[in-house]
């Protein structure tokens, strides 16, 4: 009985010291996202995610599994629109598994930008009515369906509500062009004629 | 870039002062920083050597974001002893230049003219070391023949510590050291002098013949270690001094045969910048100085020990620079002024100036256009004015004009230029300004140029 209590113990204690290595490890990994989104990533995608120039994608609020996802996709270079290639195939060519996680934790936490007022009521309201209820003729499905009714996203599909709407349209473009291969974007992006996609873009900048 | 300097005994004796050439650098393209972070060039500059923000942040980070494999050292305590790139970050740079004048120069032992049409193959070749050399030590290190002298020297150098706090709010204050050999060379807006267009200019015709210290005048000539702090990728500071570090004057300590006016003491050197950013613009306003005593250089023969009295340079500049990077368009303005107060009783005392003080007024302003960071151009103009001294400008130093420029660069890394030169007025005067019947707009130049980095 004394000798089964002390290996439970011994067992509780090192599970506890395994678990504290672990929030160490997990400490570290935080602690260099922090210090990499800060000092580097910061430079173009902004003070917390939220980047100014409509070039560079904003991250605050981004769900973890899209961006981790994404930095992968870099990292083992699959993901090819030309930003991609010029910037983030260098940038995140050297990032360990741990410290992809962390980061994709550090932007998910962070407030998301929230919409961007004003701009083109018309082309606003063209735009929710695409992302609502796709184009029927041309079989585009409604965006909604995937990236959710407050373009939130959900795990793998990224959130869009507040993007840039020049960021939104080249991915449409490079989905339409297979540059950056997703054969469900593909498909959806080769039904969109430009305009359409300038619609849906402008309405998804515009949502918190 | 080649700028003149004004070293006062040498302008004094010199008939062609704007024959007095300073063997500076021209400004860089390093490829090794694109191999070392995996980015295109398109990253940090716009069109190379002007800097992006991310450009600017990486200068000021020391150059050592790095995303390429480690050879790495580790102690038993797991004390990190080595991180070192598996390959080093050398890059190689080099021109080749025709240079033409509007009329030819004169023969330099005065046997009629100079043959027109200069070409210089290569006018510069350059072996960069630029990128980490460790965690938050980094260095831009170039070594550079140039056709000029015939000789291969130390160029431009900035050896950089730097380091990152994080403050509460998650802003940022990056800080560090540089250690350098040309007051503004570790500067991070391309207004200054070290970074400043043209980037590349020939050395074959003739330039500004009067340049204040802190343009120019001391690059290469001096070892300098500044601090700076950059909030927030927003406010910026810098103090610093220099001291002469001649080359190639041998191994004792610097006396009065060496030439080109040495620096008494330490420079002092200060630098504040504002830079916002938003959308796809960036605009930065900042000043920037330094104050230079120097004992009179009254050049080979004349030489005067390194002691007693010195004149006094006090240079205060403010600059300005917008840029606007859009997908297909790039457009920027960079511009400066650089005013310089001289106080010159020790040259006065011993005839090398004919006042006591002097000033020197430099200003400059360009613009430059990009489509697709494949075709463009840049088109600006230039004004030095300054005091008339019998001895050292005898009709001013006043030297005006514009220069307009086009580039084609089939791939990032390469760059073809066209540039021409204007001047209005030179050495003080438009029409005869060497008494010998040589006119400003003779010195208008054509320069061809071909420069690859790789």
């Amino acid at each position: 009985m004394r000798s089964a209590s002390m290996t439970a113990v011994a067992l509780a204690l090192s599970l506890a010291l395994g678990a504290a290595r672990a929030d160490d490890a997990d400490a570290l990994a935080h602690a260099t996202a922090v210090r990499l989104a800060v000092g580097v990533c910061g430079t173009c995608h902004g003070p917390h995610g939220v980047s100014q120039l409509p070039k560079y994608p904003r991250l605050a609020g981004q769900n973890a599994a899209y961006l981790t996802a994404q930095l992968k996709a870099f990292r083992g270079q699959t993901r090819g629109d030309p930003d991609a290639i010029s910037y983030m195939w260098g940038m995140a060519g050297n990032l360990e598994d741990g410290t992809i996680d962390a980061l994709a934790q550090y932007y998910s936490s962070q407030t998301a930008a929230g919409g961007r007022g004003g701009g083109d009521a018309a082309l606003i309201a063209r735009g929710k009515e695409i992302y609502d209820k796709g184009v029927e003729q041309v079989g585009v499905p409604a965006c909604a369906a995937c990236h959710g009714p407050d373009a939130h996203g959900m795990a793998d599909f990224p959130r869009l509500a507040g993007q840039h709407q020049q960021y939104i349209l080249k991915q449409l473009n490079s989905f339409q062009s297979n540059m950056r291969k997703v054969a469900v974007m593909h498909g959806v992006a080769q039904g969109l004629k430009t305009e359409e996609m300038t619609a849906v873009a402008a309405y998804l900048e515009s949502q918190p | 870039m080649n700028r003149s300097r004004w070293t006062p005994a040498l302008l004094a004796k010199a008939l062609l002062p704007a024959l007095l050439l300073l063997s500076a650098s021209a400004a860089q393209a390093v490829p090794s920083f694109a191999r070392q972070t995996g980015m295109a060039c398109e990253a940090c500059h716009t069109v190379w050597p002007e800097l992006t923000h991310f450009g600017r942040m990486f200068k000021a980070s020391g150059y050592v974001i790095d995303n390429l494999k480690q050879v790495k050292g580790v102690t038993p305590q797991r004390e990190e002893i080595l991180e070192l790139a598996g390959l080093p970050p050398l890059s190689l740079m080099v021109q080749a230049s025709y240079t033409s004048t509007a009329k030819a120069q004169p023969d330099s032992s005065g046997k009629g003219e100079a043959q027109n049409g200069t070409v210089a193959f290569p006018q510069q070749v350059s072996l960069f070391y630029a990128g980490k050399i460790a965690p938050h030590l980094g260095a831009f290190l170039q070594l550079t023949y140039g056709y000029d002298s015939g000789t291969i020297g130390i160029d431009n150098t900035d050896i950089r510590f730097a380091d990152l706090k994080i403050l509460p709010g998650d802003e940022s204050l990056v800080y560090g050291l540089s250690l350098n050999n040309n007051p503004t060379v570790q500067d991070l807006w391309n207004t200054t002098p070290a970074f400043g267009f043209p980037y590349a200019a020939t050395v074959a015709a003739p330039g500004i013949p009067y340049a204040s210290q802190i343009d120019g005048t001391r690059g290469q000539d001096v070892a300098g270690l500044t601090a700076y702090a950059f909030w927030n990728e927003s406010l910026y500071g810098e103090v610093g001094v220099y001291r002469s570090a001649k080359q190639g004057t041998g191994t004792g300590p610097l006396d009065s045969t060496t030439p080109g006016g040495v620096i008494a003491g330490s420079a002092p050197y200060w630098r504040v910048a504002y830079e916002q950013n938003w959308g796809r613009n960036s605009l930065e306003a900042g000043m920037y100085g330094a104050t230079f005593k120097v004992y009179p250089d009254a050049g080979s023969g004349y030489g005067q020990p390194l002691t007693g009295p010195t004149d006094r340079y006090q240079d205060v500049a403010e600059d300005v620079q917008y840029e606007f990077i859009g997908d297909l368009h790039i457009f920027t303005i960079e511009a400066t002024h650089i005013h310089e107060n001289q106080s010159l009783d020790a040259s006065f005392a011993i005839n090398l100036a004919a006042n006591t003080s002097n000033s020197l007024n430099t200003s400059r302003a360009y613009a430059t256009y990009y489509y697709k960071r494949k075709i463009g151009g840049t088109a600006g103009v230039f004004s030095t004015t300054g005091s008339v001294d019998a001895t050292l400008a005898p009709n001013s130093p006043d030297t005006k004009g514009w220069i307009a420029e086009l580039n084609y660069l089939p791939w990032l890394n390469t760059k073809f230029s066209l540039q021409y030169t204007n001047y209005s007025k030179y050495s003080g005067l438009s029409n005869n300004y060497d008494g010998n019947g040589r006119n400003a707009s003779d010195n208008n130049t054509l320069y061809l140029l071909a420069w690859l980095s790789y």
